[in-house]
């Protein structure tokens, strides 16, 4: 080895693998990748494993495997076009490997589509790390959370802080600026008072939480009661649920799902890259499509595995 | 093999070979939905057989479509440590938190036990605690209004302040039931 650089120009020998350096660049990446990936799985399968249970229940966790059949089926799809375009791009037939990558970056695009609509379903459901009931007590306390926030978005405690500045104030000014000062005062009791009913029974709720002992099935009726009677404040709050393991469930599910769709999002920018050239796109082009091809496949390799873990398997 | 009999040349494979791995896919992703679909009663088997469709998919992906079967030697010397430890890594955890002979102590645990008490299979995993005697009440006297009250306050109690006398009894029925 040591000898290489006394060799002619003429000299056959070539140092270093029989590939150009971004590939082995990329590939090394890929093995890094690989075990960035094992972490959050090999961590989800070990703590699902090692849980008594765990949601499965498509109801309660809004998990769909048609919707992630359907990603599964739409990342093979674009895995193929990405192929077909490399393929192109050796040929230079550079407007076909133009079309493929069209093609795949929409795909990308439709998947992040269904992606974003299941997270959204889990959104609006609450199923998010950290903020789902596990057992009734923090049902409870979530239920009384939303109704406090409900309050405090009508501004209440804010009108009653002004008023009782206003009142104390009221007293010592004089003329034109007393008059503004009492309709001002008018006005705010007026506000308060149509609120005040709701912030009552939210207090009432509150004592009732904070008993020593209640029932469950009561309290679902007061919170949708409490729904009921004030629906244009209150309508949003869900009705109080436990998800026994629901957040280390959340957690798993969002931390591995959320890191593929970053790295979709780069493959996505890759590929812009190339799209970006048009009609000058050239044979310079050829391993930068590679490069990223490959890297799509991984993308496609993660969430290979990504689908059967979270929609599918149950461990017993 | 069919698949080399159209590589012409170094790079270029084929669109047909492509497509062939392409349909492949498509047909493995298909088997993995079916397997949910229909409702396979052994939950072993259906986890074997969606692996086992993910990991044929991963070799045809790596495979074909990344070319590693086309590839120098390089690829074993990058390859093997990341794959050696990344089927290590979970290995390495599993005795840590999955394959316990006691069930982790968290309060999900006491939750769980009550909910199939009282929403799981009546047959199994009752000891003497007092969550299979709420059971045992929502299943005998669920007709008796004082009877189920009495059942839920207990219900809240342990939710809040776990009591000790559940922890033997519990534990052991839920290793039970999960050996089952």
């Amino acid at each position: 080895m040591s000898d290489s650089s006394s060799h002619s120009a003429g000299s056959n020998l070539k140092m270093g693998l029989p590939i150009p350096n971004s590939k082995l660049g990329m590939w090394l990446f890929l093995g890094t990748e690989i075990m960035f990936f094992t972490a959050f799985i090999g961590s989800y399968i070990v703590l699902r494993m090692g849980s008594q249970g765990w949601p499965s229940d498509p109801h309660v966790t809004h998990i769909s495997v048609i919707a992630g059949g359907i990603n599964t089926f739409v990342l093979i799809v674009s895995s193929y076009c990405v192929v077909v375009a490399h393929d192109a791009m050796l040929k230079k037939h550079f407007k076909t490997a133009l079309k493929y990558l069209w093609i795949t970056t929409a795909l990308g695009f439709l998947f992040m589509g269904i992606k974003s609509y299941e997270y959204y379903g889990k959104f609006t459901h609450g199923i998010l790390p950290g903020k789902i009931a596990e057992n009734d007590w923090q049902a409870a306390q979530q239920a009384l959370a939303g109704f406090d926030d409900a309050v405090e978005d009508t501004g209440y405690s804010d009108m009653k802080l002004e008023l009782a500045g206003l009142e104390k104030e009221v007293a010592g000014a004089e003329g034109g600026a007393k008059e503004t000062m009492q309709a001002r005062i008018d006005e705010l009791k007026k506000s308060i008072a149509a609120i005040d009913p709701f912030a009552n029974d939210v207090k009432q709720f509150k004592t009732y939480v904070k008993k020593e002992e209640w029932d469950f099935a009561e309290l679902t009726q007061e919170v949708s009661t409490l729904k009921e009677s004030y629906p244009e404040k209150a309508s949003h709050i869900h009705e109080p649920h436990v998800i026994l393991y629901g957040n280390i469930f959340a957690s798993t599910y969002f931390l591995m799902t959320g890191f593929h769709a970053i790295h979709v999002i780069v493959g996505l920018i890759l590929f812009g890259m190339v799209l970006k050239q048009g009609n000058k796109l050239d044979e310079t082009w050829t391993d930068w499509v590679e490069n990223s091809g490959l890297y799509w496949h991984f993308v496609d390799l993660v969430w290979i595995f990504l689908f059967p873990l979270l929609y599918i398997v149950d461990f017993a | 093999m069919a698949y080399r009999d159209t590589d012409h040349d170094d790079h270029s494979h084929g669109h047909v070979s492509y497509l062939v791995i392409f349909f492949a896919l498509v047909i493995f992703t298909g088997i993995s939905v079916i397997a949910d679909v229909v409702h396979i009663p052994s939950t072993a088997l259906k986890t074997v057989i969606v692996m086992s469709v993910a990991v044929a998919k991963a070799t045809c992906v790596l495979l074909f479509f990344m070319h590693i079967k086309f590839e120098g030697n390089w690829k074993y010397i990058l390859l093997a440590p990341t794959t050696i430890l990344a089927i290590g890594l979970p290995i390495a955890l599993m005795p840590d938190v999955a394959t316990s002979y006691y069930i982790s102590d968290v309060p999900q645990k006491y939750d769980y036990d009550e909910f199939m008490a009282v929403h799981g299979d009546h047959g199994e995993g009752h000891g003497e605690g007092e969550h299979s005697e709420a059971g045992h009440h929502g299943a005998e006297h669920g007709h008796d209004e004082g009877d189920h009250h009495e059942g839920d306050s207990d219900k809240h109690d342990g939710d809040i302040d776990h009591p000790e006398p559940n922890e033997d009894t519990s534990g052991a029925d839920a290793t039970e039931s999960s050996e089952e």
